[in-house]
C-alpha cells in the first residue's frame, strides 16, 4: 500500500511538470467552455432532452479522445524508452502495485480536469443565479449522476491510455493507439445509441445479458439515465470490469517485458 | 573457523539455468559470495553476466537451479529479496525531469524507508558517492555521465542493502570517476558485499577480493588475482634492464637455467637501458640466483629487475579463450 502511494505522488508529480499535460488540458477545457457557452446561450432552441449539465459531461466524455492520450501516453511508454522501469522494479514493488498507481495518478489528473470543467456551470450558478436555477443547475441529482457516469467512464478510459502506454516505447504511438481505441469505443456506442428495445419484449436471458454486458455497447443510452439522477448499477459494474480487465492486460505485458 | 561456525554466505548459487528462446543464456552456474567481499564478476559480451545479476536481484527467474541472496530462496520469495539488496543496472537509466534529491526521496520511499531514517540515508549517500548540496538540486537530465553514476550507486546505497549488484558502474567513466566509484567500494569493504561486472579489468583487478569468470553461460575461472595467475599462467616472467650484450646476457641466465627464454627477440630500449623479458617454467624461486649470477658478471650492468606477474587482462584471454571456440552463436557447445 506504501508503494501504492508513492507511486501515485510521483506520478501525479510528474504530470505536474510535464508541459505537454498543461498544454493539453488548457486548450481541452477553453474549447470546453466555448462550447459550453454557445450550448446555453441556445439552449432554449435546441430539442436537447436532458438536463443542461449534461452536455458538458458529453462534451468531456467525447473530448476524452483529445485529453486522454495526452495525460497517459507517457506513463509506461516513457520508461521504457529511458529503461527506468528496470530500476523501479529493482525496489520492492509488484507490477499491479505499478500499474494500478500509475493509472491512480492519471485518473486523479482526469478528476482534477473535470472538476475544473464542472466549475463552469457553478459560476454560472454563483454568478447569474436565477438563469442557473431556471436551467436546473441547482438540482443535486443531476450533479451527483452526471459525475458518477463521467467518473466511471473516465476510469475505463484511462485505464485504456495505461494499457496503449504499456506496449509500446513510443509515446507518441502510445498516444494514437489511444485515441484510435477511444474513438472505435465512443463511435460504437454513438451507433448503438437508441437501439434498446423496450425490456418488456426482453426475455430473461436478454435482460441479463443486457444487464451483465449491454452497457458496453449501450453506454450512452444509459447517460439518459444518469443524467437525471437515476444510478444504474449494472454500468457501473460493466465499466469497472473493463477498467479492471484494461489493468490486467497491462499487468501482464509489464510482467511480460520484464521477463 | 570451524564449518558450524562459518557465517551463512550472502549469495548462494548451485547449478542455475536460463534460457531466452534458443539461446541458453546460463548452463548451470554455480559459486557462492561471502559477507564483506567484493567480487568481480567477468566475462566477454553475452557471457550471461547481467542475466546472472538480473536472477540474483529478483527481477528474472530462472528456468532451474537454486539461488539463495541474504537467506532468501529466490524460487519462492523473489521479490523478498529486493528489501536486502541494492542494484544498480547496466547504463543506469533514470528519469530526466527529475531533481537528484527527488529522485532519491522517491526511491527511498519506494524502498519503504521514511521520516528522520530517510533523511539521514540519504544525507548519508550523498556523502558517500561524494554528491555535494549543489549537485543534489539539479536535475537529473542535465548531469555528466560520471555524477548520474554516482546517482545511481547513492540510489542503491540507500537502504543499507547487504549486497550491492552494480552492473557495469564504470563503463564510460574517467579514471577520476571511476576513482571515485572504487573509493565508495572501499569505505564500504567488510560491511557491505559488493558484486560488480565490468570489462574494465584494471578496475576489478584494482578493487576486487575474489574474481569470477564467465564465458558462454560457464564459469571458466573463480578465485583470487594470485590463484588465477597461479592456474591460468605456468610460466613466470622476469623484467630485466640492463646494458650489455643480449647473447650474453641469454648464455648466463640459461647455465642456471634451461628453460629460461627470451620472450621478443629485440628488447625495449628504456631510458638508456635495454628492457629484457624472459620466461621460466621454474617459478620465483630461481629469481635470486639469476640475479646473482649476472651481478657478478663484468660486462653486464643490472639496473632493473622485476618478477612481472600475469595481468587479469591475460588470465581473462586464456580463460576464456578454449570456451570461446568450442561454441556458436547460440551457446551451443560446436559439433
Amino acid at each position: 500500500m506504501k508503494s501504492f502511494y508513492t507511486i501515485l505522488r510521483y506520478e501525479i508529480f510528474a504530470l505536474f511538470i510535464s508541459p505537454s499535460t498543461y498544454v493539453a488540458a488548457f486548450y481541452f477545457l477553453s474549447l470546453l467552455a466555448i462550447g459550453f457557452r454557445f450550448f446555453i446561450e441556445t439552449f432554449s432552441n435546441t430539442d436537447w432532452l436532458l438536463p443542461p449539465l449534461s452536455s458538458l459531461v458529453v462534451g468531456l466524455l467525447f473530448g476524452s479522445p483529445a485529453l486522454i492520450p495526452f495525460i497517459t501516453m507517457r506513463c509506461f511508454a516513457e520508461e521504457r524508452r529511458l529503461g527506468t522501469l528496470e530500476t523501479l522494479f529493482s525496489a520492492p514493488v509488484s507490477s499491479w502495485t505499478l500499474v494500478l498507481g500509475k493509472w491512480f495518478g492519471c485518473f486523479v489528473f482526469f478528476l482534477i480536469i473535470s472538476t475544473l470543467a464542472l466549475c463552469y456551470p457553478l459560476l454560472l450558478i454563483i454568478m447569474f443565479p436565477e438563469q442557473g436555477s431556471n436551467l436546473g443547475f441547482n438540482e443535486i441529482e443531476n450533479w451527483i449522476g452526471s459525475t458518477l457516469y463521467l467518473l466511471i467512464f473516465g476510469a475505463t478510459f484511462i485505464a485504456i491510455g495505461v494499457f496503449s502506454s504499456s506496449i509500446t516505447k513510443n509515446q507518441m504511438v502510445a498516444g494514437m493507439l489511444t485515441f484510435t481505441l477511444l474513438t472505435a469505443y465512443l463511435s460504437i456506442m454513438v451507433f448503438s445509441f437508441g437501439n434498446q428495445t423496450s425490456n418488456t419484449y426482453y426475455t430473461i436471458s436478454q435482460k441479463l445479458s443486457d444487464g451483465l454486458f449491454g452497457t458496453y455497447i449501450n453506454g450512452l443510452d444509459k447517460f439518459g439515465q444518469f443524467s437525471v439522477g437515476l444510478i444504474d448499477l449494472s454500468t457501473i459494474l460493466n465499466q469497472l470490469v473493463l477498467t479492471i480487465f484494461f489493468l490486467i492486460l497491462s499487468t501482464i505485458q509489464i510482467e511480460r517485458l520484464n521477463n | 573457523m570451524s564449518a558450524e561456525n562459518k557465517p551463512l554466505p550472502i549469495i548462494e548459487v548451485v547449478n542455475l539455468k536460463k534460457s531466452f528462446g534458443r539461446i541458453q543464456a546460463l548452463k548451470g552456474v554455480s559459486f557462492s559470495i561471502g559477507k564483506g567481499e567484493i567480487v568481480g564478476f567477468l566475462g566477454p559480451n553475452g557471457a550471461g553476466k547481467s542475466t546472472t545479476l538480473r536472477i540474483l536481484s529478483g527481477l528474472i527467474p530462472a528456468d532451474a537451479g537454486e539461488a539463495k541472496v541474504c537467506g532468501v530462496d529466490l524460487a519462492q520469495e523473489e521479490g523478498l529479496v529486493r528489501n536486502h539488496i541494492g542494484y544498480l543496472p547496466e547504463n543506469n537509466p533514470l528519469p530526466e525531469d527529475l531533481r537528484v534529491i527527488e529522485y532519491l526521496r522517491f526511491r527511498a520511499l519506494l524502498k519503504g524507508l521514511e521520516g528522520s531514517r530517510l533523511k539521514e540515508r540519504i544525507k548519508v549517500v550523498l556523502d558517500i558517492c561524494d554528491l555535494e548540496r549543489k549537485i543534489s538540486e539539479r536535475k537529473i537530465g542535465n548531469l555528466s555521465k560520471g555524477y548520474r553514476q554516482r546517482v545511481g550507486i547513492a540510489d542503491s546505497l540507500l537502504a543499507e542493502p547487504r549486497l550491492v549488484i552494480l552492473d557495469e558502474p564504470t563503463i564510460g567513466l574517467d579514471p577520476h570517476q571511476s576513482a571515485v566509484t572504487r573509493k565508495m567500494m572501499e569505505r564500504l569493504r567488510g560491511e557491505v558485499s559488493f558484486l560488480l561486472s565490468s570489462h574494465i579489468l584494471s578496475e576489478v583487478e584494482a578493487c576486487c577480493d575474489r574474481m569470477i569468470i564467465l564465458s558462454h553461460g560457464q564459469i571458466v575461472a573463480e578465485g583470487s588475482l594470485y590463484e588465477l595467475q597461479k592456474r591460468f599462467v605456468n610460466k613466470t616472467i622476469f623484467q630485466i634492464d640492463a646494458s650489455g650484450n643480449k647473447i650474453d646476457i641469454q648464455k648466463r641466465i640459461r647455465s642456471i637455467d634451461r628453460t629460461c627464454e627470451l620472450i621478443q627477440d629485440d628488447p625495449v630500449e628504456v631510458s638508456g637501458k635495454r628492457r629484457y623479458n624472459f620466461s621460466t617454467e621454474q617459478g620465483e624461486q630461481i629469481a635470486e640466483r639469476i640475479i646473482r649470477t649476472l651481478l657478478e658478471e663484468k660486462n653486464i650492468r643490472i639496473s632493473g629487475f622485476q618478477i612481472r606477474r600475469p595481468d587479469l587482462e591475460t588470465i581473462f584471454l586464456r580463460a576464456t579463450k578454449k570456451n570461446w571456440e568450442k561454441h556458436d552463436f547460440l551457446n551451443r557447445n560446436k559439433i
